[in-house]
């Protein structure tokens, strides 16, 4: 008996038998390699999803049936080619085998691609109008070329069918070719393709009729729209209804998966997949309006993280399938572990986007705090096995993201594992982040970890300033150095850190420092510390410019996120001023003077404010680490061939006496969270 | 002299009114109900029981069956001897001396009793019991005397009037323990009725090897559904009863008595034999029912047990382990007599305590104990392409899924099974949604009406298809399926169908190599036996088998096999939910946990279920096929 029985009541789509209600929604992976091949990678991350009790799992988000719908920049699936067939078949086997379905999402992505690449098309959409987001310039098309597309989406779906999948999904949201004809946005064709309510749906539907004629009535074929595109001049709620209407009642559509929001313009993006400033499934409303006029299954992800709000939204039947897909980046095993009443070993998405903004960058979507995903193929773990070695006493010094995750991996692995952590609170740089308006989520990563800590018996010393003497008192075999850093304001003796001229983010963030009136913060990173202390100050009143060297203000943070913090700057009348360098700063009366120094006229100019924030990122706290490193068997050093390999460290399989000492995260050097926790996982899972 | 027919006087006169109570002892078990029995049949079988299937049990006390063989077969042969010598004064010497041979063998018999009674055990009862060794010494020690003259060690005539006198009183003392005490309803009572309720028992089929445990049906026609008073037993149940000798072997394993619940069995069948006689239990001299003092309980062969005589929470305390019957040396069938009760409460008066009532509406409306929508019994397979019956119609191996269908927990059971059985290439269908629940839980809550329902429902589902086994995860509903379905399968649906516990099952495919297993890594192992597979059904070595191929040496609990210790879960208990002192979950996992075990290996889900509700820090729980399964060698494609 378990109280999340409805989640676990089979479904079907079409034939298809669907074992619960949560599905993993098309998203792109950028995993394809080999043009566009579903390959090792990408078959054993769709496993661990299916081993991990996943009910359906929708891969290749925005996979492309043409090839003048590029694909190569961001490696998707590419299904224009019967090469794809056996590939196909891996994957299928992959995910049978564990009892889960998989279907394929089809696409020509108009004009919502690039160009400057691969084949060089011209890419085309129904009346040639230019794509911001991508910058992708098009031109208009023409109808031999509607035709072939639409004969391309019919043998996309053959090669799926003969793959093995059990369907297929037509995109008709994110504003691709499908939807591109729908919206008069961007269809002004006055032809039979275009104008009247009929015309604009004549593509999809044409698409739709030519993919059943393909694989016949059983193979599932799905269609994801959108439930409006929350732009003035496209489509609405109430057209997007009579949009699903009309396309369920050709009977040729089995399901409807549905996205709140367009997307090409980059405020619009960030509602597709919303980060952690929105509230849980905001955009629930539209998809359950779209289930309202529809007679087949509708599925709806969007911001959906937990069983039980999963549940709630099943239970009152405002979709059919919920989509748990950053869910299942974050813990593939989402669904077992609610099986196995572990709900408190689910490790959550917090929405951080580490993801989706490493896949607009056309990089391999990774989790923040997972490093095991995607990474399967490579031998690192989800679940961590018991080893059979020797146990050894671990110490682990620094609780934030990185020592954590080592903490918890040599804890997994069977080892007495101590971790010492100076701060009253664990977390690191993560508890300063969570600080921020809207960022209080991000504090997700470490509430699991520490969690994952008790639960595994770890002996947690916080308030402990750690000194050489007291790790040798330990006498661990391996100490794992990951004491972090601290900020590097001082990097310029002008800018006068040493007389408290400048302050950090870290100390506003911290609630350390009063917030001035009138403040002005420098910000050479430019990803999200700068924006969240800037956001912070504003929202306590403070008179914000943030100034960078940078092209732009927080230009480091991807493009699901900017907008979020945009907008909460705008709003607050924080100015962004770009391309300015801190020369100096020097008291004046009650006031500083900042003086930025253009960097490509060199001109200066002054701000006379009562506070200057420096964010400079940090430097390493590496004295322990030096104080021990000579005494240690390794001398501190890691075999980068081993790790890189993800192999054992070899010094783990010699014999002799003392500690192996090693150091990862930031204070190694500064990188990010996912870094530090990716050593600490390939680092410790042979441990 | 007259006074030299004294003692014969009084050997005849004892053995007449000995006689004469027996005969009105007889007369209180006729006042059950009626039941059929091969009367000759039965006495001829008798000896044999006793000395092969009473003794198998007597014997597992070593000391205890040898005191016992030359007490009570040293009075036997000294009895027949007595008469023979004394009262028909046959005068040969060598009937003599075999006499006085056979009252040293009880006199020494009678001195090993007297030796244990010095400081007797708790579970054993004192009172009368306490000076049954001494009438037994001064029986032997009197007849020796009065028969030295007659083997010719002393001349006749020796000691004269006075040695007579001390003689007579001899006789008087030891006869009337052995004789009118058994007639009478002294401790020798157990020697009587213990010996006719071998020759008479309601459930021969348990002699010469076998096991009969399945449960009676109840005859839903009849005038009163189960026992309201003790003569609504039937009479050969009321004659078990009598032949209790207190010895509490049943006490001391009882899982109930143990955790503080308000159950005794030794006192619970005590208290039938003052119901069956009328009176009170104030000459009751053994433990009483836990958190309950003795005496208050009074009642008649026509008086109401449950009111006076026995409380409903005693009856309701039992988990229908059969740990008390398994250990009895009297054959007493202690569980049939609880149901019997349950059902009275149960079906006439409607008195199922706490979640019963619920859980039986549960089950007459949905035909699952917890209410699920029957719909949803297959949800938990819909991953695992497992054939249904109703498309199938023909397979090998039907696996019944049993209500671990609708619990998570228990599906992890169903999937490991499922997946080794796709290993083995078995042929295999389920009923699917057509399955309902066994009715086990309903029978012994009582309500047998609708354990009969289901049990034919089930049976008609069953007839529609042919397959040539039924395996199962449950043992509750193999129980069932095996040994209580018989008795409503008219149309012989489970004919000629071997009925098999998964670890059965998975056995023969293991060691027919269907399955390739590697070796266990994991830590030390112990095994639970559940009741229902073990004591209930007698398989103790397949689960224990498949742990040793997995290389597994095992660590067994002090309580294992036979004498295994109830995990609490059974006989609806956890739904009665008596209070006690202790749970016996509990107490189950200290048991575990004393072996040094890190995982605790069982084979039946609800066992799983009270174990791992044990609070931590205990070893792991796992069912052997899902410890299997970790070990299972997928062939790659």
């Amino acid at each position: 008996m378990s109280q999340f029985d409805v989640l676990f009541q089979p479904l079907n789509i079409n034939k298809l038998t669907i074992r619960n209600r949560v599905v993993s929604t098309a998203h792109a992976e950028v995993y394809a390699t080999d043009g566009g091949m579903t390959t090792d990678r990408y078959v054993k991350y769709y496993e661990e999803k299916a081993k991990g009790g996943c009910g359906l799992c929708i891969c290749g988000g925005s996979s492309v049936v043409s090839i003048d719908s590029p694909q190569s920049w961001w490696s998707s699936v590419n299904l224009s080619t019967d090469r794809i067939i056996p590939h196909f078949q891996n994957l299928a086997d992959a995910v049978h085998k564990h009892g889960g379905k998989i279907m394929i999402q089809i696409s020509h992505m108009g004009r919502r691609s690039r160009w400057d690449g691969e084949n060089w098309p011209n890419l085309m959409s129904p009346s040639g109008i230019r794509e911001p987001v991508h910058r992708a310039t098009c031109k208009t098309i023409e109808v031999e070329e509607i035709w072939r597309v639409i004969g391309d989406f019919a043998q996309a779906a053959r090669r799926a069918k003969e793959g093995g999948l059990d369907g297929v999904e037509l995109s008709a949201v994110h504003q691709h070719m499908i939807d591109q004809f729908w919206s008069p946005r961007v269809n002004k064709r006055t032809d039979e393709w275009g104008g009247s309510f009929e015309g604009r749906m004549k593509f999809g539907l044409e698409v739709a009729k030519a993919v059943r004629a393909e694989v016949g009535p059983d193979f599932v074929v799905g269609m994801r729209i959108t439930g409006d595109e929350f732009h003035p001049d496209g489509l609405n709620h109430d057209d997007m209804k009579q949009i699903a209407k009309y396309y369920d009642d050709t009977g040729l559509i089995d399901y409807f998966g549905v996205v709140g929001s367009g997307c090409d313009t980059h405020n619009t993006l960030a509602n597709v997949i919303p980060n952690m400033s929105y509230p849980p499934e905001p955009f629930l409303h539209l998809a359950a309006g779209i289930k309202e006029v529809v007679s087949v299954p509708v599925i709806h992800a969007q911001n959906i993280k937990d069983p039980n709000q999963a549940k709630r939204i099943i239970e009152a039947g405002y979709v059919d399938f919920v989509g748990m897909t950053r869910a299942h980046i974050a813990d593939p095993h989402l669904i077992t572990k609610i099986k196995n009443d572990q709900v408190d070993q689910i490790r959550q998405c917090v929405g951080a986007n580490y993801c989706i903004d490493r896949q607009y960058q056309g990089l391999d979507v990774l989790c923040i705090q997972n490093a095991a995903t995607s990474r399967e193929y490579m031998g690192l773990p989800h679940i961590i096995e018991k080893t059979e070695g020797p146990i050894r006493n671990v110490v682990v010094v620094g609780g934030g993201p990185g020592g954590l995750e080592a903490a918890r991996v040599a804890a997994e692995r069977g080892h007495k594992v101590t971790l010492l952590e100076r701060n009253d609170e664990l977390g690191g740089q993560i508890t300063i982040a969570a600080k921020a308006p809207q960022r209080d989520q991000i504090a997700g990563i470490t509430r699991w970890l520490v969690m994952e800590l008790d639960r595994l018996g770890v002996e947690v010393r916080t308030g402990v300033n750690a000194d050489a003497q007291m790790i040798r008192d330990l006498k661990p075999d391996v100490c794992v150095m990951a004491t972090g850093g601290r900020p590097y304001i001082d990097q310029s003796p002008a800018w006068g850190a040493e007389e408290g001229l400048v302050v950090s983010s870290w100390d506003i963030l911290n609630g350390k420092v009063e917030p001035g009136k009138n403040v002005l913060i420098y910000d050479t990173i430019c990803e999200f510390s700068g924006l969240s202390a800037a956001d912070y100050l504003a929202s306590k009143g403070s008179l914000v410019e943030i100034v960078t060297d940078d092209i732009k203000a927080g230009v480091g943070i991807g493009g699901t996120t900017f907008p979020t913090y945009y907008r909460s700057l705008y709003e607050k009348e924080v100015v962004m001023t770009s391309d300015f360098l801190l020369e100096k700063v020097y008291r004046e009366g009650d006031n500083l003077v900042a003086v930025l120094e253009n960097e490509y006229t060199g001109q200066h100019e002054e701000r006379v404010v009562d506070q200057v924030v420096v964010e400079n990122g940090i430097r390493p706290n590496e004295e322990l680490y030096y104080a021990l490193k000579e005494e240690s068997r390794n001398k501190g050093q890691l075999d980068v061939e081993a790790l890189f390999d993800i192999k054992p460290q070899p010094i783990l399989s010699e014999s002799g006496d003392g500690m192996i000492l090693w150091r990862l995260g930031d204070c190694v050097s500064q990188r990010n969270t996912h870094a530090a926790m990716y050593d600490a996982l390939r680092l410790c899972k042979d441990l | 002299m007259v006074i030299d027919w004294l003692p014969s006087i009084l050997i005849v006169a004892l053995l007449l009114i000995g006689v004469v109570g027996m005969l009105r002892r007889s007369s209180l078990w006729r006042a059950g109900r009626p039941e059929k029995v091969n009367i000759i049949a039965g006495l001829l079988a008798m000896p044999g029981r006793y000395f092969k299937d009473l003794h198998h049990v007597v014997e597992r006390d070593k000391y205890m069956a040898n005191t016992h063989v030359a007490t009570g077969g040293g009075f036997v042969l000294s009895m027949v001897l007595v008469l023979v010598v004394h009262v028909f004064k046959v005068e040969q010497q060598i009937v003599a001396w075999a006499l006085l041979a056979a009252l040293l063998l009880m006199l020494v018999g009678a001195f090993f009793v007297f030796k244990r009674r010095l400081n007797p055990p708790e579970r054993l009862s004192k009172g009368p019991w306490m000076r049954l060794p001494k009438s037994l010494i001064i029986f032997a020690l009197t007849f020796i005397v009065l028969t030295l003259p007659a083997a010719g060690v002393l001349p006749e005539g020796t000691g004269g009037v006075a040695l007579i006198a001390v003689l007579s009183i001899g006789v008087i003392i030891g006869l009337g323990e052995l004789l009118f005490g058994m007639g009478w309803g002294g401790p020798m009572k157990h020697a009587f009725a213990g010996t006719l309720h071998l020759a008479f028992h309601r459930r021969p089929e348990r002699f010469g090897g076998g096991r009969s445990t399945g449960l009676k049906p109840v005859d839903l026609e009849g005038d009163v559904l189960g026992v309201a008073k003790p003569s609504d037993f039937k009479w050969n149940q009321l004659l078990g009863f009598d032949a209790c000798v207190q010895c509490g072997k049943c006490q001391a394993m009882c899982p109930a008595f143990a955790a503080g619940q308000p159950l005794n069995p030794k006192k619970l069948i005590q208290d039938m034999v003052v119901g069956l006689a009328g009176g009170t239990d104030a000459n009751y001299a053994g433990s009483p029912y836990p958190g309950k003092e003795v005496g208050n309980a009074k009642g008649g062969p026509n008086e109401i047990i449950t009111a006076g005589l026995v409380s409903q929470e005693t009856l309701w305390s039992c988990t229908t382990c059969r740990a008390c019957v398994e250990e009895c040396p009297m054959m007493i069938e202690h569980v049939d007599a609880i149901v019997d009760m349950r059902r009275f409460l149960t079906m006439e008066k409607g008195e199922t305590p706490n979640k019963g009532s619920e859980v039986l509406e549960n089950i007459i409306a949905t035909d699952n104990p917890n209410g699920y929508a029957p719909g949803s019994r297959t949800n938990w397979a819909a991953d695992q392409n497992l054939a249904v019956m109703k498309d199938k119609k023909e397979v090998d191996v039907l696996f019944w899924v049993s209500d671990g269908a609708f619990d998570m927990r228990s599906q992890r059971i169903l999937r490991a099974f499922v997946k080794l059985m796709k290993a083995a290439d078995v042929d295999v269908a389920i009923l699917g949604d057509e399955e309902r629940d066994s009715g086990d839980v309903a029978r012994r809550l009582g309500d047998d009406a609708t354990f009969q329902s289901l049990a034919k429902r089930n049976l008609a589902t069953l007839g529609q298809y042919k397959f040539n086994k039924i395996v199962t995860t449950d043992p509750h509903a193999y129980h069932c399926l095996r040994n209580e379905y018989a008795d409503f399968d008219k149309d012989g649906a489970l004919a000629g169908v071997e009925v098999l516990h998964h670890t059965t099952f998975l056995n023969q495919l293991v060691q027919s190599g269907a399955l390739k297993l590697d070796a266990f890594k994991g830590g030390k192992v112990t095994y639970h036996d559940p009741c229902y597979l073990g004591r209930y059904n007698g398989e103790y070595e397949a689960p224990r088998d498949l742990l040793r191929s997995l290389g597994i040496e095992i660590s067994e609990m002090e309580r294992s096999g036979f004498r295994s210790r109830c995990c609490g879960g059974g006989g609806g208990a956890p739904i009665t939910d008596i209070p006690g002192e202790r749970r016996i979950a509990d107490m189950r996992m200290e048991d575990a946990s004393a072996t040094g075990a890190e995982l605790v290996a069982v084979g039946c889900q609800q066992c799983t279920a009270m174990l791992e509700g044990v609070v931590e820090p205990r070893p792991e729980v796992k069912d052997i096929s899902e410890i299997l399964v970790d070990q299972l060698v997928e062939e790659v494609h």
